[in-house]
């Protein structure tokens, strides 16, 4: 992958350019969390760069939580969206073989993948919640990306991952190649951060988690961690994750011009999988609750190859029972082992 | 790119009551709709909402298109309600059929309950198009009461007719029934009793209420069936019918894509089954 080096001030320049013709969406900084908004030209020197992962996950952009699936939405405008960490780059891998990967595509993603640049980042500041490294990735992107920026002293290092992100910089003469020496660096920072991270979460083994979660479908199993019974079946932990992708569909519209809205649901709420008749097939708190774990753990893996977990900490960081969804897999783990 | 989400507008042709909870809308579709037996369909009631049905006329019938329902929820009440002339909107056909292939040259048993036998009928009409494929159709159906049944006209008299000439018998019973009734009393797992099939040679196809499918099975089990010999119809809530919205999910099995026809070797192990 080809790596160029640009100042801080060049970049801002060259961002600050580009917001003038351009719709682009980064971090910046409220209270002390980080929250997307829209670039303005004379604010992009506020931009965070290479802190942590956003409030809200990316997938906001492309699947907002209401919104019209018939008709599709038409007037869908270009995008750049910077400052997307490796746990939401991670997270737009599960939504890109969900809504895209199979012979149906979701019209209103497809046309916004289509449509939109992203500009990833390194994390470089993890929150207490942050466990990528447990679920087997990297605070920093290794692909999925257009470009991927990396602060570095008094620049930046900006990867090119797709022709889209290479004709986004095209002949600017701001950038330049990046040095070995510079590529050896930022790699001992990335180390940094994936050490800092798994110090963080030394209390925490989620090993093997898939073959052990293989079955686990027994509710007394779940009523072991004592904190499941905390979970007000808020859907936050849902609502906040980059790769859960529930959601129903609504018909408002009439017999000559059919409507229908798409809208998140999860899986944590009674309703969820209640049918017609008002059986349900996961009746308790605790089958919901190992639903959603099984879910992300195995079942995703089955069905798309891939973990539904990035790490990102969000259901951790939001959850109003102030449920460590770690700690209750460490426990179910441990007794999976014994048995 | 076409809109994976946007129905077929089907105008409502009739409306016929089968049993007191349960009603056969006709449709006529504006562009042709074809399936196999044991697909599924997304059925919108414009403006209400969208569910789920396995169309019970003939997958060789392109004229029309039925949807037997039975009233259970919002949605199912304003199927209920249509009336002639009425738009709505179909869109499919989804999810996996029964494997009609698999079945040639053996003794099919049939297995319906109460509205289950709505697939079983686009099976049934299938199968009758090819019936020198087959050694032998056995039609079990149950009701809970005589006034229960669908397709009475069917099943009680131009259904009997056709076992004259074809490789052919039903096994009907109610769980309780009246004065007129002349065939058999009991659930419909008591059809199973003194089958004169050669089950090595043999698959059952079932379809009905969660508890009568799960001791069907379980009868079909004892009789000798092999867990891959039986084949189940599955419901569960669902929205996208794509593998998108996750709601069907059985374990990790989704009913919309990997289904709804799965037999019970596929998801014995799954978490919930008969719920």
């Amino acid at each position: 992958m080809e790596t160029l080096y640009i100042t801080k001030r060049g970049w801002d320049s060259f961002i600050k350019g580009k917001a003038e013709i351009c719709n682009i969406f980064a971090p910046f900084e409220y209270e002390g969390q980080l929250f997307y908004s829209r670039v303005s030209p004379d604010i992009e020197k506020d931009i965070v760069y290479n802190k942590a992962r956003t409030v809200e996950p990316v997938k906001l952009f492309f699947s907002p939580f209401k919104e019209r699936v018939v008709p599709e939405v038409k007037e869908l405008t270009e995008m750049v969206i910077m400052g997307v960490t490796a746990c939401d780059i991670n997270g737009l891998k599960i939504l890109d073989r969900v809504f895209m990967g199979d012979d149906y595509k979701d019209p209103n993603y497809a046309n916004r993948r289509e449509k939109t640049l992203i500009i990833s980042s390194d994390c470089l500041s993890p929150y207490p919640a942050c466990f990528c490294e447990l679920v087997g990735t990297h605070p920093y992107p290794e692909d999925g990306f257009d470009l991927n920026i990396s602060l570095f002293e008094d620049g930046m290092l900006v990867d090119i991952g797709s022709d889209k992100g290479r004709s986004f910089i095209g002949e600017d003469q701001k950038f330049f190649q990046a040095s070995k020496e510079q590529i050896n660096k930022r790699e001992q920072n990335r180390k940094k951060t994936s050490e800092k991270i798994k110090e963080n979460n030394r209390d925490f083994e989620l090993d093997d988690i898939t073959r052990k979660l293989k079955g686990a479908y027994q509710t007394d199993l779940w009523k072991l961690p004592k904190d499941i019974e905390n979970c007000v079946q808020c859907g936050s932990c849902t609502n906040n994750c980059p790769s859960c992708v529930c959601f129903l569909l609504e018909d408002t519209g009439t017999q000559e011009t059919m409507k229908k809205v798409k809208v998140w649901d999860s899986c944590l709420f009674p309703g969820y999988a209640r049918m017609a008749a008002g059986v349900s097939p996961r009746p308790t708190l605790y089958d919901r609750y190992a639903n959603r774990l099984l879910c992300k753990y195995w079942y995703m893996i089955e069905n798309y190859n891939r973990t539904g977990c990035t790490g990102c900490g969000r259901c951790i960081a939001g959850c109003a029972g102030k449920i460590d969804k770690r700690k209750v897999l460490t426990e179910v783990l441990r007794e999976r082992q014994r048995i | 790119m076409e809109n994976i989400y946007n129905p077929i507008r089907c105008e409502v042709r009739e409306v016929i009551t089968e049993s007191p909870t349960i009603k056969t809308v006709v449709l006529t579709p504006e562009k042709e709709f074809s399936f196999l037996a044991g697909q599924f369909a997304s059925l919108t009631v414009p403006g209400v909402g969208e569910a789920p049905f396995t169309p019970s006329s003939s997958p060789y019938d392109k004229e029309k298109l039925e949807f037997t329902v039975m009233k259970a929820g919002r949605v199912t009440e304003a199927i209920h309600n249509l009336k002639s002339g009425d738009i709505v909107g179909v869109r499919g056909p989804y999810g996996q059929p029964y494997p009609l292939d698999k079945y040639s040259g053996k003794e099919i048993l049939l297995v319906g309950g109460g509205v289950g036998l709505a697939p079983i009928r686009a099976l049934f009409l299938a199968l009758m198009e090819t019936i020198s494929n087959y050694k032998r159709i056995v039609f079990c159906c149950g009701a809970k009461t005589p006034d229960d049944y669908i397709y009475k006209d069917l099943i009680f008299d131009k259904w009997q007719k056709l076992c004259e000439k074809n490789p052919l018998c039903f096994r009907i019973t109610v769980d309780r029934k009246d004065e007129k009734w002349k065939y058999n009393e009991g659930v419909v797992t008591k059809t199973l009793d003194g089958l004169d099939i050669n089950i090595k040679n043999s698959v059952a196809v079932v379809c009905g209420p969660p508890i009568m499918m799960k001791f069907t099975t379980l009868k079909l089990l004892e009789i000798g069936y092999a867990e891959n010999q039986i084949y189940l119809s599955m419901e569960r809530k669902m929205y996208c019918a794509i593998g998108q919205c996750r709601h069907c999910l059985i374990g990790d099995k989704f009913v919309c894509k990997d289904g709804p026809v799965f037999t019970y070797e596929q998801i014995k192990d799954k978490p919930n089954i008969w719920a």
